[in-house]
């Protein structure tokens, strides 16, 4: 175990870890996950968008003694975590992730090429937990790639350089999914998804809701309360007339910016209703929750 | 009497007795009668007249006689100079026709003093002007002079005038109806005054010369409908109408007619502003000014009077651009006038927001909420008649049709949000879901007890429905309530009072609950509260046990201290608050407000419902008074007894509704639900026995059916069970609808009645859109003008289908072969890039090399594989107007379909013969290769694997567009398609632009990057009413042309084939710059459009 070098990580992401991410378990999430990680059973986070998955992962890594890293890999496929020699991986996935952005690529350098390690096989190497967000979104024939990973044989073939790399021990791979708003077409394969145990996650029920937005927005109990309530609210209307219910994440927003002493309304019309949806007829439902709800 | 005057008498006398001895007698009478006014020789010269009067013509000697008669009247009216004047006017007349100058006479003794002497030249001058020298004329001449005396006695000189040019003008068309005219003028008008009748008589005139047909009615019906104008109006109303139709002819007086039925319905006070408004339109257009007297009423229900000046001012400047597009304006058919108006308004109109607050509604409860006018729910017949009462049956939230009761839009929609809140509230906080048995969480349960103690009911005489006797000596024991709620109210005794106690404290539990959970609405819930308690009725006047109920609406609406009351019964009041405030608490539960209705019944039922007046000390309660100890919920409403004056109680009745809460009625919902409920799991919707009905009927106090209460109730029974399953068996039927993507904006779906039936299947409910049309005249559209009746295809047999498939084995394989080389190739390598997959060889050379060579590399050196996706959807729109039927052969020699189109027997009748000949060797149609290739269509999309739906459209008229599905775009093809494509059949006409607008929204609401719009035509679009008369094709082609537009704005690919022919002419105007072809090979239409397709996506 590079103990060193995970320390230095830990320097560089110091807001991310010094202090314990803030997660308030739903469920048996953590029990269940810490059992998957000591049976090396590759893990799927189902559940809709800004419910806590990416959370439920750093903290996770947390608990088990491994910080979590964000790489994101951008569209234009310049590195920018190539020098840190991330032990552990988190990876947005978009449409244009193809299979080089995960296991490596030759980079010219001077009058040679220099091989780099994708952020994958760096994970795989390291032994770390590797999350790919949103994977759905990745390209078919790249998803296949993380298959023999995820077998009892967990080894990572890189083609390029006739080389297969053997996972470390503490390596985990963790991928996420919203089974919400993707077409039928972006559907996980089944021979991607039967390689995983899923962990389904909820928004959470008000009262715990309130106390996440409280504690996260640095707001009173009290109006966490409302608006959990108006995220309960709200997302009665998927499907008609919301594609995907209003987000933790987004009634946080709400809470922060009541906290920086924008009125409540006008807060939650910014960071929720406009955030959610262009349709006029909708935002104006909405809006007449959100002022039934708040003074 | 002199001897000579004798003489002059009798020489006179002899003259005159050949032609008729009556003359004779006249001419003595009068004689003897003005003789000593006369010297001798005037009285020869007067009787000469006669004389030569008598003998002009055969019959003259009638006119003599009347002149003979009339002369000791008039002689002294006029003078003698006068007289003589007057005489040579007979005369005169006399030359024309004998009989119109005896009119002339008769009628002078009473015509004369109304008009002055010196005018008697132009009295009859107006007869003269009259007779034509026919018969008819002349008959009408004489009937002129003969009414005179009653004309003139009405109407002035310079009137009579008008209204003889106007008979005049009349007579050019009908004498009949001139001489009606003049026989019903003077009646007529009668009731008119001043200047009003020159007015009136002036548009008579105009009418005369335009519609003369409705001259008549004009006549008859006109001073009524002037007399609703306001007086000093009326002139300048009928110049409005006679200007407009002097300029536009026709349809003048059916204008007059309308505008005038408009202007009554407005306060008279405003026909003054409105009039001066008309008039600023009419130099431009009388026709505008005339449709905005008729819209005024309509107008004014929406915005004030202050306002509409306002929305004139809009119309008007629309005017000055297109004299069509001012007049839709007016006519509100157009959608510039319909926004406008909205916008000025204060009154908010329930179909502008039943989405806002259906999505409100849905978000708040959770559950699939409709929102409708309560106007139809009364219209169901299930126990509702409040047409403007807020309501819910447990599935949809009824909501009063508008709110106008602010001046201000938002506080108006405050009202709704209020109402639609509260209703919401009884969903969402469970007044529906009461069970019996279940504990409440504040009151004790003492229902079960109460219950068991009850009397039991009296034995329910054998009911007896349907005439039938049950077999003697076997007693059916009543039936057990149908729900909780009626088992409940079962223990009541005063079902009614319980009913009211009920509503009472369950709105107050929902307000409460209310309240707590949506603090941003409190203050307009609590405005709606203190409105609500001004206008309560005064408690001290009410029976003593109706202001105890009384006192508790005050009490729930926060009024504690608007209680008024006896102080002797203080403690019952008291202990009533209390247990209502006991209620008032967030963990109460429906089971709660039943226990409190339980509490307070029993309080109710020892409060004798005597008049007022027997207890004294009525009093205001002060807050010292409810300042009651807090009592525990056990003890609440047990223990009061006070002692009650004794009197003749009255007939309880219920307390004024409040209006916020509306029509509450639990027992019904939760009947409607559980049948509901019965019918999702069995999929049967009659779960109740005419039995449980009847009694319910009976018990509830709830259901008001219209006139139950003299109508037999077996019948009326039966009547509501009929509504009741009629209403189950529609929700079931739009339940599939629910998963389809709902189109948006104007395309909402409405549902209606079921049309249609099917051997197998229940009746499809058709789903109703509506859309509005381009009207290039006004350069606007007409809001919702056109309604889309949308229902699958009737299916047939699959085999259609397979018979299609063998018949073309050939091509099905080579387009279906076609369609598969079309799926793109997965991938597709891009060189060339700053990152990617890997390193491009070659270019890392070249980048190599021009770094040696000390060039600025590319450092474009990566290769990357992109994925090719096929994303298309198309909808195919099929015409299967009744064109579509035309044989192959027969189309090739075109005939003119327009001649079927205006009479649809006529068609049929035709259609039906030539159906007949051809039974046994069926031609060819266009329809049936528009089905074939539809089949192979189908091939080849499967092949391919694009998202694509089938429609059809026809109708007749624009509030019956039909549009048939065959496949919907999310459908997957299925037995059930192939099935429909057999029974694709010619139906009507082919207004197309609606039926583009809904495969537009359709396709819209479709999620993919190309979406085809494949519209297959065979002719021009035309439609009753789809255009000015039947012979305009213009609008047709403006509205399809903007449809077309529409679709490519909103980002479809539109594209028009047409096997017309002669599509060309009109494809061209019709299309612009969408694609479109023509096929002029019918029969090469299967595979042309699939090659047409291919083309199209790639």
């Amino acid at each position: 175990m590079t103990t060193e070098s995970t320390h230095r990580q830990y320097a560089i992401e110091e807001y991310l870890v010094t202090s314990e991410p803030y997660y308030e378990p739903l469920n048996d999430e953590v029990a269940l996950f810490e059992a998957a990680y000591a049976e090396k059973i590759p893990v799927l986070l189902k559940g809709p968008t800004g419910c806590g998955k990416t959370r439920f992962v750093e903290y996770m890594a947390y608990k088990l003694g491994r910080p979590v890293t964000v790489m994101r890999n951008s569209a234009d496929g310049s590195k920018n975590g190539e020098e840190s020699g991330m032990p552990l991986i988190t990876v947005a996935c978009h449409e244009d992730l193809t299979a080089s952005d995960l296991v490596g690529r030759y980079l010219l350098e001077g009058d040679s090429t220099r091989w780099m390690d994708g952020p994958l096989t760096r994970a795989a190497k390291v032994g770390a937990i590797c999350y790919l967000d949103e994977i759905v979104e990745a390209r078919k024939d790249t998803t296949v790639l993380i298959h023999p990973l995820t077998d009892h044989r967990r080894l990572l073939p890189i083609e390029k350089l006739g080389q297969i790399v053997e996972a470390r021990d503490g390596f985990i791979l963790v991928i996420s999914y919203n089974p919400g708003y993707q077409s039928a077409l972006k559907d996980l394969k089944h021979s991607t998804r039967q390689r995983f145990m899923a962990i389904e996650f909820g928004y959470p029920p008000r009262e715990l809701e309130a106390k996440i937005i409280a504690k996260e927005a640095n707001i009173s109990e009290a109006i966490g309360l409302e608006l959990a309530k108006l995220g309960e609210k709200v997302r009665h209307l998927k499907e008609h007339g919301l594609a995907e219910g209003v987000s933790t994440r987004l009634l946080i927003y709400a809470g922060k910016l009541m906290h920086e002493g924008i009125s409540p309304r006008r807060a939650c019309q910014v960071a929720v209703t406009w955030a959610l949806t262009d349709d006029a007829d909708v935002q104006r439902s909405i809006e007449e929750v959100v002022s039934s709800i708040f003074e | 009497m002199s001897r000579q005057r004798k003489r002059i008498y009798s020489s006179y006398e002899k003259k005159l007795t050949p032609f008729s001895t009556s003359l004779v007698a006249e001419f003595r009478r009068a004689a003897d009668e003005i003789g000593d006014l006369m010297s001798d020789d005037e009285l020869r010269a007067w009787a000469d007249q006669g004389l030569d009067l008598a003998r002009q013509s055969w019959r003259s000697w009638e006119a003599a006689g009347e002149y003979y008669r009339v002369t000791p009247q008039v002689l002294p009216l006029l003078g003698s100079v006068g007289f003589q004047r007057w005489a040579k006017h007979g005369l005169d007349l006399a030359e024309l026709s004998s009989a119109l100058a005896a009119s002339f006479f008769r009628a002078s003794p009473v015509t004369l003093p109304a008009i002055t002497p010196a005018r008697i030249g132009d009295w009859v001058g107006l007869g003269r002007l009259l007779y034509k020298g026919t018969w008819r004329s002349a008959s009408l001449a004489v009937q002129f002079f003969d009414g005179s005396p009653a004309l003139f006695a009405k109407l002035s000189a310079e009137e009579a005038r008008i209204l003889v040019r106007f008979v005049d003008a009349l007579c050019d068309r009908s004498y009949d109806l001139a001489s009606h005219c003049l026989t019903i003028a003077a009646q007529a008008l009668e009731p008119l005054e001043g200047d009003d009748r020159s007015a009136f008589l002036t548009f008579a005139e105009s009418l005369a010369s335009t519609g003369w047909a409705d001259a008549r009615s004009y006549l008859e019906k006109g001073p009524a409908l002037l007399a609703s104008i306001q007086a000093m109006q009326r002139g300048r109303f009928l110049n409005l109408a006679r200007e407009l139709a002097r300029r536009e002819g026709r349809q003048a007086f059916a204008f007059f007619a309308e505008a005038s039925r408009a202007l009554a319905q407005v306060d008279q006070e405003s026909h003054g502003l409105l009039l001066s408004l008309a008039e600023e339109l009419v130099e431009r257009s009388p026709l505008a000014a005339m449709e905005f007297l008729k819209t005024a009423p309509m107008a004014l229900e929406r915005i004030p009077i202050e306002t509409i000046a306002e929305w004139h001012a809009e119309g008007s400047a629309l005017l000055d651009q297109s004299s069509d597009g001012g007049e839709a304006y007016f006519r509100m058919e157009s959608s510039r006038g319909e926004d406008m108006l909205e916008a000025l308004s204060s009154r908010v109109e329930l179909s502008r927001i039943s989405d806002i607050l259906r999505m409100y509604s849905k978000a708040l409860t959770g559950f699939e909420v409709a929102v409708h006018s309560s106007e139809a729910l009364a219209e169901k017949g299930i126990g509702w008649v409040e047409g403007d009462a807020p309501s819910t049956e447990g599935s949809a939230i009824f909501l009063p049709p508008h709110v106008e009761e602010f001046q201000d839009k938002d506080q108006n929609f405050g009202v709704y949000k209020v109402y639609c809140t509260h209703q919401a509230g009884h969903l969402e906080f469970g007044t529906f879901e009461f069970e019996f048995e279940r504990d409440g969480a504040i009151f004790p349960t003492e229902r079960i007890k109460a219950e068991a103690e009850r009397p039991p009911p009296e034995p329910a005489p054998p009911i007896d429905t349907d005439g039938h006797v049950d077999a003697p000596g076997e007693v059916t024991p009543p039936p057990g309530p149908l729900t909780d709620m009626e088992r409940f109210f079962d223990i009541f005794a005063d079902r009614k009072l319980a009913s009211d106690l009920f509503a009472i404290v369950e709105d107050a539990r929902i307000d409460v609950l209310i309240s707590r959970e949506y603090g941003g609405i409190r203050r307009q819930y609590g405005d709606r509260q203190s409105r609500e308690l001004d206008r309560r009725p005064e408690a001290s006047q009410l029976p003593v046990r109706q202001a105890f109920v009384e006192n508790l609406v005050r009490a729930s609406l926060g009024g504690r201290d608007r209680i008024v009351w006896p102080g002797q019964l203080m403690p019952v009041m008291i202990e009533a608050i209390g247990v209502l405030e006991t209620l008032q608490q967030p963990q109460a539960l429906v089971e709660d407000s039943a226990e409190a209705t339980l509490r307070l019944y029993r309080l109710a039922e020892g409060i004798a419902n005597v008049m007022p007046e027997m207890l004294e000390d009525w009093a205001e309660m002060s807050e010292g008074d409810l300042n009651v100890s807090p009592m525990s919920a056990e003890s609440l409403g047990n223990d009061a007894q006070v002692d009650m004056p004794q009197g003749e109680p009255m007939p309880y009745e219920s307390p004024q509704p409040v209006d916020f809460r509306g029509e509450f009625k639990p027992e019904t919902v939760q009947m409607l639900m559980k049948l509901r409920q019965e019918r999702d799991e069995k999929g049967q919707a009659s779960p109740i026995s005419p039995e449980q009905l009847k009694q319910m009927l009976e018990k509830s106090v709830e259901i008001t059916i219209a006139d139950m209460a003299q109508a037999d109730l077996t019948q009326s029974s039966e009547l509501f069970l009929t509504n009741l399953i009629k209403e189950l068996n529609q929700k079931q039927d739009q339940r599939p609808g629910k998963e389809q993507p709902m189109p948006t904006e104007d395309g909402q779906p409405v549902t209606g009645m079921s049309t249609g039936d099917d051997e197998h299947e229940l009746p499809v409910e058709p789903k109703y859109f509506f859309y509005d049309e381009w009207d290039f005249r006004a350069g606007d559209y007409r809001p919702r003008w056109c309604r889309i009746v949308e229902s699958p295809v009737a299916e047939g047999q699959t085999s259609y289908y397979e018979q299609t498939l063998a018949k073309y084995s050939s091509l099905v394989a080579q387009t279906q072969r076609q369609f598969e080389l079309l799926r793109p190739e997965m991938y597709r390598k891009t060189k060339r890039l700053l990152d990617g997959e890997d390193l491009d060889f070659d270019a890392v050379t070249e980048f190599a090399i021009e770094r040696r060579a000390r060039v600025t590399p590319n450092p474009k050196i990566y290769w990357r594989r992109n994925k090719i996706e096929r994303d298309v959807s198309v909808a195919f729109l099929l015409d299967m107007s009744a064109s579509t039927d035309e044989e192959i052969a027969k189309h090739e020699r075109r005939y003119q379909k327009d001649d079927f189109d205006d009479d649809p027997r006529r068609y049929f009748s035709w259609w039906m013969a030539r159906r007949a000949q051809e039974l046994l060797t069926p031609p060819k149609r266009i329809i049936d290769v528009e089905k074939e290739s539809i089949v192979l269509l189908i091939t080849a999309l499967e092949a391919i694997g694009d998202d694509y739906g089938i429609y059809g459209f026809s109708g007749y008229g624009r509030d019956n567009v039909e549009f048939y599905v065959v496949k919907d775009l999310d459908e997957a093809l299925s037995d059930r398609v192939k099935k429909r494509i057999d029974k694709i059949a010619p139906v009507r006409s082919t207004r197309m632009g609606p039926a583009i607008r809904h495969a537009t929204a359709k396709l819209e609401a479709h999620d993919s990057k190309v979406r085809i719009l494949f519209l297959v035509s065979d002719g021009r679009p035309q439609d009753h009413g789809y255009g000015r008369d039947r012979t305009e094709k213009e609008y047709a082609i403006h509205d399809t042309h903007m449809a077309l537009m529409e679709a490519k704005r909103k980002g479809m690919v539109p594209f028009c084939l047409t096997v017309d022919r002669y599509g060309h002419d009109y494809l061209k105007q019709m299309c612009q710059d969408i694609g479109y072809e023509v096929v002029p090979d019918i029969e090469s239409l299967p595979s042309r459009i699939t090659t047409l397709y291919r083309q199209l996506t790639t």
